[in-house]
């Protein structure tokens, strides 16, 4: 029974690849996607929470420079 | 309108998007492949050989639909200078260029049993081969070009030599004697495909589609990533 799905009538030759390829190039692009998606996330996250902190520390910065203005 | 075309706005539905379709995209693949070479019957003719079709016909559709998204785009971004639209295409044109070479990888598979031959210079596979020349072209358009003025007008001026293609592509087999059959299903008469046959085609076409549209929101994520990146140098 194995024997005659794989053969497929003698198609199996042409029908099983014209799957497996193109399914394992769709699951390679897959992967190259996510790979790219989450460094590029991480990277991001990164870049946002040293943003961040030094938007805070410039306003921290700010603050004191105002208190020392008023003394 | 444009709201919605806002590259944050779609930032955050996005996400939310992909979460579904990650878990929702291997099934109904699983299902399509299933229905395709052990439900659907042999052809008559073409007997087991038949079952190429399932995968063929979807991907030569996308690969065809997202060339005439991409070619809208461009032309959209190149009169209009609507700078998300470019998020778009350079999402668009890696999954058009993938199941471009996926149709004519299969279509050969397919020659092979039912013409005799892999290859035939006639007039559908010559214009689906020029379709993957325009794609490769057009990414190389934009990943080349640094400058975003320039890179619009060489993506448009691609896109609308791409259009003629296209048109090529869909007239091909009534215009020239070709190996290549006419198209079977049309959206304004009745398919010549039996529904046994047309159920698993519809099921492989919807499962591609949902995977293509994973491809997209992935990608679009990762461009808007860039270009947030881009202008925090900036």
């Amino acid at each position: 029974m194995i024997i005659d799905i794989l053969n497929l009538n003698g198609h199996g030759v042409f029908v099983w690849p014209s799957f497996i390829f193109p399914l394992l190039v769709c699951y390679i692009l897959f992967l190259r996607t996510k790979k790219t998606l989450s460094k590029l996330e991480k990277e991001n996250i990164k870049e946002i929470k040293i943003l961040s902190q030094q938007k805070f520390e410039h306003i921290k910065k700010q603050k004191i420079s105002l208190l020392n203005s008023k003394t | 309108m444009f709201k919605y075309l806002n590259p944050s706005y779609i930032f955050t539905i996005t996400g939310k998007i992909l979460n579904v379709l990650k878990f929702i995209v291997t099934p109904i693949i699983i299902i399509g492949v299933i229905f395709s070479v052990f439900v659907s019957p042999i052809d008559y003719i073409q007997g087991d050989a038949v079952r190429i079709m399932y995968i063929h016909v979807p991907s030569a559709w996308i690969s065809l639909i997202c060339f005439a998204a991409i070619s809208f785009l461009a032309i959209l971004n190149f009169l209009f200078k609507i700078k998300s639209a470019t998020l778009f295409y350079k999402s668009l044109a890696p999954i058009g260029l993938t199941f471009c070479f996926i149709a004519i990888f299969t279509g050969a598979l397919w020659g092979q049993p039912t013409w005799g031959t892999w290859w035939a210079w006639d007039a559908r596979l010559t214009s689906m081969l020029i379709l993957s020349f325009f794609y490769i072209i057009f990414i190389c358009g934009y990943k080349l070009t640094s400058n975003s003025e320039r890179s619009a007008k060489i993506c448009s001026f691609i896109s609308v030599l791409g259009l003629i293609n296209l048109i090529i592509i869909k007239y091909s087999v009534s215009w020239w004697p070709t190996l290549h059959q006419p198209s079977s299903i049309s959206l304004f008469r009745e398919s010549t495909v039996h529904l046994s046959m047309l159920i698993p085609l519809i099921i492989m076409l919807f499962a591609l589609l949902l995977y293509s549209a994973l491809i997209f929101l992935m990608k679009y994520r990762i461009e808007t990533i860039r270009v947030k990146k881009k202008s925090l140098k900036d």
